[in-house]
C-alpha cells in the first residue's frame, strides 16, 4: 500500500455533555469510596484523633503571653479542619494510579470522554468527602467545647475555604500521580509537601509564637491562608478584607493547579 | 472486489525516549497495514514486536511520531474524538472498575457515551444477557474469575456499538476453557455482528484459528501479511524439525550442507539444547538421509518431526528467527 484509501466516514453516535460526564465520574468515585468504608472511616476518625491529641498536648499554649485567647480548642478547630482536607487531598491521586495500573484509564482515554471531566469528576468527589470531614470536625470540636461566635455563616465560610484548599491539593496530587505514575513516588512527594506545610503554618500555633523565619514562610503557605479565613469567619467579628485577599489567593491557586492537573492528563497520554 | 479498508496505517513510526543517555527506542519503524471491514484481523508478533503500540496509535491512546492512520475513514489524530466514538478498546489489563458491579460498569460506560439513563440500563442488560453475565452482574467486578472478567471487558468495549473493536491480547492468562469461550465470542462478533475485530496476539494458534487476515509484526515493521492459509501456502512442502541434544550449529550445518533436498536450514540454540529446522519438498523421503548425515558427523539428536507449514515457519522465513527465540529474546530485553 503506498497511499491511504479514503473510506466513507461512518455515522458516529452522540457523546454525553461535559456535565453528564463529570457527574458520572463523580458518581463512580463516590460509590467506590462508599464501598471502601475503612477509607471513609479513617478520613473521619483522623481529625478526631488530631483534635484530642493536639488539643491536649498543646492546651497549655493558651496560657502563654501573646497567645491572645485562653481557649486553645476554639483556636485549634480551624487549623485541624484545614489539616484534614490537606491530608485527604494529598492522597487523592492514588485513584488515578490504580486506574493506570488496571487499564481503566486506557479505556476511558479511548472513549469519547473529556479529559477535564475525568479530572473534575474525581475532584468533585474529593470535595464532597471534604464537606463531610469539615462538618464532622466542626461538630466534634463543638462537642469538645469549642465555641464558634461566627455562627452557621462562619462555619459555612470556613468549610468553603477548606474546599478551596482541598481543590488545590487534590489537583496537585492528581497531577503528580499522572506524571509520576507511581504510588511510592506520590506518597513520598506528598509527605515532603504536607508535613512541612502543616508546621510552617498557623494551623497549630499563632504567628506571634512562631520563630521569625517560620512566621515569614507561613505567610506564603496556603494552609495559613485557609486557616486565617476560617478563624476570622468563626470569630465574633469577621475581617472581610482578610477573607477577600486570602480567598482570592486560594481561588487563584486552586484554579492554577486544577489547570495543571488537566494538562498532566494530556502529558500522561502523550507519554503512551 | 475486496471490501474497503476500515483500518489503515501508512509508515507509522513511534519512538520512545531511551533515557539515561541510551538511544531512543523505535517501537514502530514504518509500519503500514490495511484491514478490510467485517473481518477478524490478527496483529501477530512476539512480545515487544510493536503490536500493542500499533493498537494504541489506532485507538488514539498514543500518538505516532510520524505517519498517518485512519479508522473508519477518520484520521486518528485530527479526528480523534470521532474515532473514539466509532471504536471499542479492550486493553491487556481490565477496563472495569473492580469496586463496581459489571452492570454498574456497563451503565456508566453507556452514560459516558451519551445514552440516557433508561437506555443505558437497557444496553447494560442486553450485554449482560449476551455475555452470560447474569449470575455475576451485581457482584463486584474485582471478585470475578479471569474468564468472566474478560467477558466483561469485551462487553465494555461493545457498549458504544462500535464499528471496530480492538482486542489487545484478549486471552492472555485465561485457562483453556475460558480461552475457547473467548475465541467463540470473537468469531461471533465478526460473523453475526459484522464488526471489524483487530486482535493483537502472540499466540500462533490463536491467530491461525481466529483471524481472517494477519499482519505479522517484528521489530516495529510488517514482515508478512495475508490470510493464515495464504501465508502458509507460500511455504511449499514440509517442515523438517530435528531436536538436538547439544547446540553445535556449525557442525550441524556442515553435516547437512550437501543434502540438496533441504532448503532454508536454520539451527536454533535453545539453552543447552538446539533445534534444526529446514524446509523440504518431501519430508518423509529425506528424513533418513538427514539422520544418517547427522550421525556420520557425530551430532547427537533427539526427536525428528515432519509437519505441514505453520505460522511459526512463516514467521521464521520472514523474520529470520523462530517464534520461540524471538519471544524469549524480547522477554530478556524486558527484564
Amino acid at each position: 500500500m503506498s497511499t491511504l484509501t479514503v473510506t466513507r466516514p461512518v455515522t458516529t453516535p452522540t457523546r454525553a455533555s461535559w456535565v453528564t460526564q463529570t457527574v458520572e465520574i463523580t458518581r463512580r468515585w463516590t460509590v467506590d469510596a462508599i464501598r471502601q468504608p475503612w477509607g471513609l472511616g479513617v478520613a473521619i476518625i483522623q481529625p478526631v484523633i488530631w483534635l484530642v491529641l493536639f488539643g491536649n498536648v498543646f492546651s497549655s499554649v493558651g496560657t502563654v503571653p501573646g497567645f491572645g485567647t485562653d481557649d486553645y480548642l476554639t483556636f485549634l478547630v480551624p487549623g485541624i479542619l484545614m489539616m484534614t482536607v490537606l491530608y485527604s487531598g494529598a492522597w487523592a491521586g492514588t485513584g488515578f494510579i490504580d486506574d493506570i495500573r488496571s487499564g481503566v484509564m486506557d479505556r476511558m482515554l479511548t472513549s469519547p470522554v473529556s479529559r477535564s471531566s475525568l479530572v473534575a469528576g474525581q475532584l468533585v468527589q474529593q470535595l464532597l468527602v471534604c464537606v463531610v470531614q469539615g462538618i464532622c470536625v466542626i461538630g466534634i470540636g463543638a462537642l469538645a467545647g469549642a465555641r464558634y461566635a461566627g455562627g452557621v455563616g462562619g462555619m459555612a465560610l470556613a468549610i468553603g475555604a477548606s474546599l478551596l484548599l482541598a481543590a488545590a491539593f487534590c489537583s496537585l496530587s492528581a497531577a503528580v500521580a499522572l506524571l509520576a505514575r507511581d504510588q511510592t513516588a506520590l506518597i513520598g512527594i506528598s509527605t515532603i509537601i504536607v508535613l512541612p506545610a502543616t508546621f510552617v503554618s498557623t494551623a497549630l500555633m499563632p504567628a506571634a509564637l512562631l520563630p521569625d523565619w517560620v512566621q515569614s514562610a507561613a505567610r506564603y503557605n496556603p494552609l495559613t491562608w485557609a486557616t486565617e479565613i476560617a478563624r476570622t469567619a468563626m470569630s465574633p467579628s469577621v475581617d472581610w478584607s482578610l477573607v477577600a485577599t486570602r480567598g482570592a489567593l486560594l481561588l487563584a491557586l486552586a484554579t492554577l493547579v486544577a489547570w495543571w492537573s488537566v494538562a498532566a492528563m494530556r502529558t500522561y497520554q502523550r507519554s503512551l | 472486489m475486496p471490501a474497503a479498508p476500515v483500518v489503515e496505517a501508512l509508515d507509522l513510526v513511534k519512538t520512545y525516549p531511551g533515557g539515561r543517555g541510551r538511544p531512543d527506542v523505535r517501537a514502530l519503524d514504518g509500519l503500514t497495514l490495511s484491514i478490510p471491514g467485517g473481518t477478524v484481523h490478527g496483529l501477530l508478533g512476539p512480545n515487544g514486536a510493536g503490536k500493542s503500540t500499533t493498537t494504541k496509535v489506532l485507538t488514539t491512546l498514543a500518538r505516532a511520531t510520524s505517519g498517518v492512520a485512519r479508522v473508519g475513514g477518520r484520521d486518528v489524530v485530527r479526528e480523534a474524538d470521532a474515532v473514539r466514538r466509532s471504536i471499542g478498546y479492550v486493553s491487556q489489563g481490565t477496563g472495569a472498575d473492580p469496586l463496581l458491579s459489571p452492570r454498574e460498569n456497563l451503565v456508566m460506560a453507556a452514560r459516558l457515551r451519551g445514552l440516557s439513563r433508561a437506555a443505558s440500563s437497557d444496553r447494560a442488560a442486553a450485554l449482560v444477557d449476551r455475555f452470560g453475565l447474569a449470575e455475576a452482574a451485581d457482584r463486584g467486578a474485582g471478585k470475578l474469575s479471569g474468564g468472566t472478567r474478560r467477558k466483561l471487558d469485551v462487553a465494555l468495549g461493545l457498549v458504544g456499538t462500535p464499528q471496530v473493536l480492538f482486542l489487545d491480547e484478549p486471552t492472555t492468562g485465561l485457562d483453556p476453557e475460558a480461552r475457547a469461550a473467548m475465541w467463540a465470542e470473537i468469531r461471533r462478533l465478526a460473523g453475526e455482528d459484522s464488526l471489524t475485530v483487530v486482535l493483537t496476539t502472540h499466540y500462533l494458534e490463536e491467530a491461525d484459528r481466529l483471524a481472517d487476515g494477519l499482519t505479522i509484526v517484528d521489530r516495529g515493521r510488517v514482515v508478512a501479511s495475508g490470510s493464515p492459509d495464504a501465508l502458509k501456502a507460500t511455504l511449499e512442502g514440509d517442515t523438517l524439525t530435528v531436536d538436538l541434544v547439544e547446540p553445535t550449529p556449525d557442525l550441524v550445518r556442515s553435516a547437512v550442507a550437501s543434502i540438496a533436498a533441504l532448503r532454508e536450514v536454520v539451527v536454533h540454540v535453545e539453552g543447552p539444547t538446539g533445534r534444526l529446522v529446514a524446509r523440504t519438498t518431501d519430508g518423509p523421503a529425506v528424513v533418513g538421509t538427514v539422520i544418517a548425515a547427522l550421525q556420520a558427523a557425530g551430532v547427537r539428536h533427539g526427536a525428528v518431526a515432519v509437519s505441514r507449514p505453520t505460522l511459526d515457519d512463516v514467521y521464521l522465513r520472514h523474520a529470520g528467527r523462530s517464534w520461540t527465540s524471538a519471544d524469549v529474546a524480547s522477554k530478556e530485553v524486558a527484564r
